[in-house]
């Protein structure tokens, strides 16, 4: 009995150690009693996304690293998959580490902000890529996002060119709780409007069902439009998951021949899908980008220079032209 | 007969044990050097500037905004103007502040007292300011000595780890109960969410759109924790009348808590517009220990009292062990299993409440897998499975051992999904020390 219970600690032991190894790379440098002393690192930057596993993120993330660690900081990447409690206690853990700033996708606009309150109190900057917080009273310096409106416009042209003169019967998979979802679609609805006023061939949208951002979701509600309209022509879908799901329900259909897909996004199996011709184009975001330059506003807050709180990044087209060139694919 | 004494003891008390061996390993891997911000530490800065600067320096305090900051920032002003040196400005505030100080400067600066970070913004600006501006040329820039302490031990931190585990220790009181009785409760997550958007809902429909007042948060609160209660109990009625096994129905009520949290809701988190609504997750009144904290210690007295002290802990024993015995002793097995269901579904309740308290919102999506959190707490605290046994200062320590894991790994920046490893590992470690346990004490 007693030899059970004292092998349980150690295997505690070797499992901690094991995955607790990049704490020797951490320890900062010794500094004397004036600060004047050269410390190894300026401090850490904390990286708290809605997820990991989402590629979209975890590319931000990486190029968050890259830029943090060739200027002198060190990084915190942890992961709240989704879940704003877990992502409220892992500030609150940021804050007990006494991190330089905190960069935040907020798993929810509104209820994340006790958390960067927190943060606020304990003097700490908290910076937001992405996704916005809208919680009142929480103060964020500076936020680096896509240009989802402008996003959407682009992914309106495509759809335009994909129809062409006849025009055609659109339906749209949105996710009406994300805010920047809700914005590809009014840009995408704003070109659309304005090319029905003059062109001959109206484009008409008969559907908008979530497709709740996965190819679940995606697949389902596709399956159950092309059901309700046998003349469908298009399908704009606000992200990459969805339209895959949507492709694989038109391909069971047997209406792959006819049906234009539109997605967002530019993840690498949404690039693929637009080479292998899947999907007709994605306007798509630039995480390395918005990783690079929401560290780049971190050094500006830090050396106290004046920075403009809010960036967008326009989003890109990218169709198979582009797909055929590109080296990340096969 | 010593040799058998000590192995109760430990099989007793083992997961105290692992507990304290946890908490000095993840102390030893967080070791870090801290900068420390009391007015203590100010003194001994200004003491230390004093001997090295002479007469008539001109001093600049920088210090980064916070709390207790403008403390820091005064002591150091205090201390170093008694001793005659002349301190020209003292900010408190961002870099950007610091920066239009230093730059509206115009005599020359010898000294500048700062923080630690305030020294990393000196250590990199001044040189840079120097080369502009003259007044700079002979700038030192001072910060409180350094000191080797653990992350983990510090105060807030600690009182993080209890803040965060707060819910779920709170509901695997319930659980615990439940589990004794050789049943389960999986709804417990899904009534989180639920109690949370019952709650916010109760209060905007009380306040009728205007700000809501005390009155109507309490009131709020206790809807959607005897809502919960009510849940709870009518789980315990299926389980006992028509003899469904608690796992079918505790699925059955997660499922449907969690729709009726969506559609009472609309899909989207319901604010609480009253600041004061955060008093019970983010506030701290007795002695600087967080309100959940209090009130989650304050639960797990009573409920060892219920325990160990009255007939219905007896009687939750009794129907975990031997429930036919039971009922033949005369215990009034369906109510007790009652009792359980609704005492877990009313502390569920509870934790939403807390929940919502804590984002000051009524949030659908919040509770997501609490239930398999909770289960965990109770295992890794020692309560058998099997029912009949077990202890609810266990359960107390079986939160702790997974919150203190979950800390330590966020502090050192071990990766998600390792995280989700480590987890399991402890899990299926302490369900084999049940067993082991158990194993030995039929052999006994």
């Amino acid at each position: 009995m007693k030899k059970n219970l004292t092998l349980l600690p150690a295997i505690l032991l070797t499992t901690w150690l094991g995955c607790g190894g990049n704490q020797e790379a951490t320890a900062p440098a010794n500094t004397g009693v004036n600060g004047e002393n050269a410390e190894k690192t300026k401090g850490i930057i904390a990286y708290t996304p809605q997820t990991l596993s989402n590629p979209f993120f975890s590319v931000i993330g990486d190029h968050i690293r890259a830029e943090a660690e060739k200027n002198g900081y060190e990084i915190l990447i942890v992961d709240p998959d989704y879940d704003v409690k877990k992502q409220s206690d892992q500030i609150d853990d940021f804050i007990a580490k006494n991190v330089t700033a905190i960069v935040l996708v907020p798993c929810d606009r509104l209820s994340v902000g006790p958390a960067v309150q927190a943060a606020n109190k304990a003097g700490i900057p908290v910076f937001t890529v992405d996704a916005k917080c809208a919680a009142e009273g929480a103060e964020i310096v500076g936020h680096v996002g896509t240009d989802n409106f402008q996003g959407g416009e682009l992914a309106g042209k495509a759809m335009i060119e994909a129809l062409g003169e006849k025009g055609g019967k659109v339906l749209i998979l949105d996710l009406k709780r994300a805010h920047s979802c809700v914005l590809r679609v009014d840009g995408f609805k704003k070109v659309i409007n304005a090319h029905n006023k003059e062109a001959e061939g109206k484009i008409e949208i008969v559907s908008e069902l979530d497709g709740n951002g996965d190819r679940t979701k995606g697949y389902q509600s596709t399956a159950d439009a092309l059901q309700a309209h046998e003349d469908l022509d298009a399908i704009f879908a606000i992200n990459d998951p969805s339209a895959l799901g949507a492709y694989t329900a038109v391909k069971e259909a047997n209406r792959e021949a006819k049906i234009k897909i539109i997605g967002f996004d530019g993840q690498l199996d949404g690039k693929q899908a637009i080479k292998d011709g899947k999907i007709y184009a994605d306007p798509i975001q630039h995480p390395d980008k918005m990783g690079k330059q929401i560290v780049q506003l971190v050094i500006k807050y830090q050396a106290g220079e004046s920075f403009e709180p809010e960036t967008l990044i326009p989003a890109t087209l990218y169709t198979k032209a582009e797909a055929d060139q590109d080296p990340e694919l096969k | 007969m010593k040799n058998l004494d000590t192995g109760k003891l430990l099989s007793d008390y083992g997961n105290v044990l692992v507990l304290l061996l946890l908490c000095v390993v993840i102390s030893v891997v967080t070791l870090e050097e801290q900068s420390p911000r009391s007015t203590a530490a100010a003194e001994n800065l200004a003491t230390i500037i004093v001997g090295d600067a002479g007469k008539d320096a001109n001093i600049l305090i920088l210090v980064r905004r916070g709390e207790g900051q403008q403390e820091f920032a005064n002591t150091l002003k205090n201390t170093l103007s008694k001793a005659d040196l002349n301190v020209i400005d003292t900010v408190v505030g961002t870099p950007a502040d610091a920066r239009a100080a230093l730059e509206k400067q115009t005599e020359p600066l010898d000294v500048i007292a700062t923080d630690e970070h305030m020294a990393a913004f000196c250590l990199e600006q001044l040189p840079k300011l120097a080369k502009k501006y003259p007044t700079f040329a002979n700038t030192t820039a001072y910060q409180p000595k350094k000191h080797l302490w653990p992350n983990f031990l510090k105060k807030e931190n600690l009182l993080n780890v209890l803040k965060q585990i707060s819910v779920v220790a709170i509901i695997a009181i319930g659980m615990t109960m439940v589990i004794i009785t050789a049943g389960i409760d999986l709804s417990v997550g899904s009534l989180i969410a639920f109690s949370g958007v019952i709650t916010a809902l109760s209060i905007q429909q009380l306040s009728g759109g205007a700000d809501p007042t005390t009155g109507h948060l309490v009131l709020g609160c206790a809807a959607g924790i005897l809502v919960c209660a009510l849940i709870g109990m009518g789980t315990g009625g299926l389980v006992t009348l028509f003899n469904i096994p608690a796992f079918i129905v505790t699925l059955g009520v997660m499922f449907i808590a969690k729709g009726l949290a969506f559609i009472f809701s609309q899909s989207a988190p319901i604010p609480i517009a009253n600041e004061g609504f955060a008093w019970l997750g983010r506030g701290s009144d007795l002695m600087g220990l967080p309100n959940s904290v209090v009130l989650m210690l304050l639960l797990y007295g009573i409920a060892h009292v219920i325990m160990t002290h009255t007939s219905i802990g007896r009687y939750i024993y009794a129907v975990g062990g031997n429930p036919e015995a039971a009922r033949l002793s005369g215990v009034p097995v369906k109510w007790i299993l009652v009792f359980v269901y609704t005492l877990c579904g009313l502390l569920a309740g509870l934790g939403g409440v807390m929940e919502a308290s804590l984002h000051i919102t009524g949030d659908p999506k919040s509770g997501t897998l609490v239930e398999l959190q909770v289960i965990a707490a109770v295992v890794v605290g020692g309560t058998s499975l099997a029912g009949g046994q077990g202890k609810i200062f266990g359960t107390l320590v079986g939160a702790l051992i997974i919150g203190v894991i979950r800390n330590g790994m966020n502090l050192t920046g071990v990766e998600a999904h390792m995280q989700s490893v480590v987890y399991g590992v402890v899990i299926l470690i302490a369900v084999m020390v049940d067993q082991l346990k158990n194993r030995a004490q039929k052999t006994n």
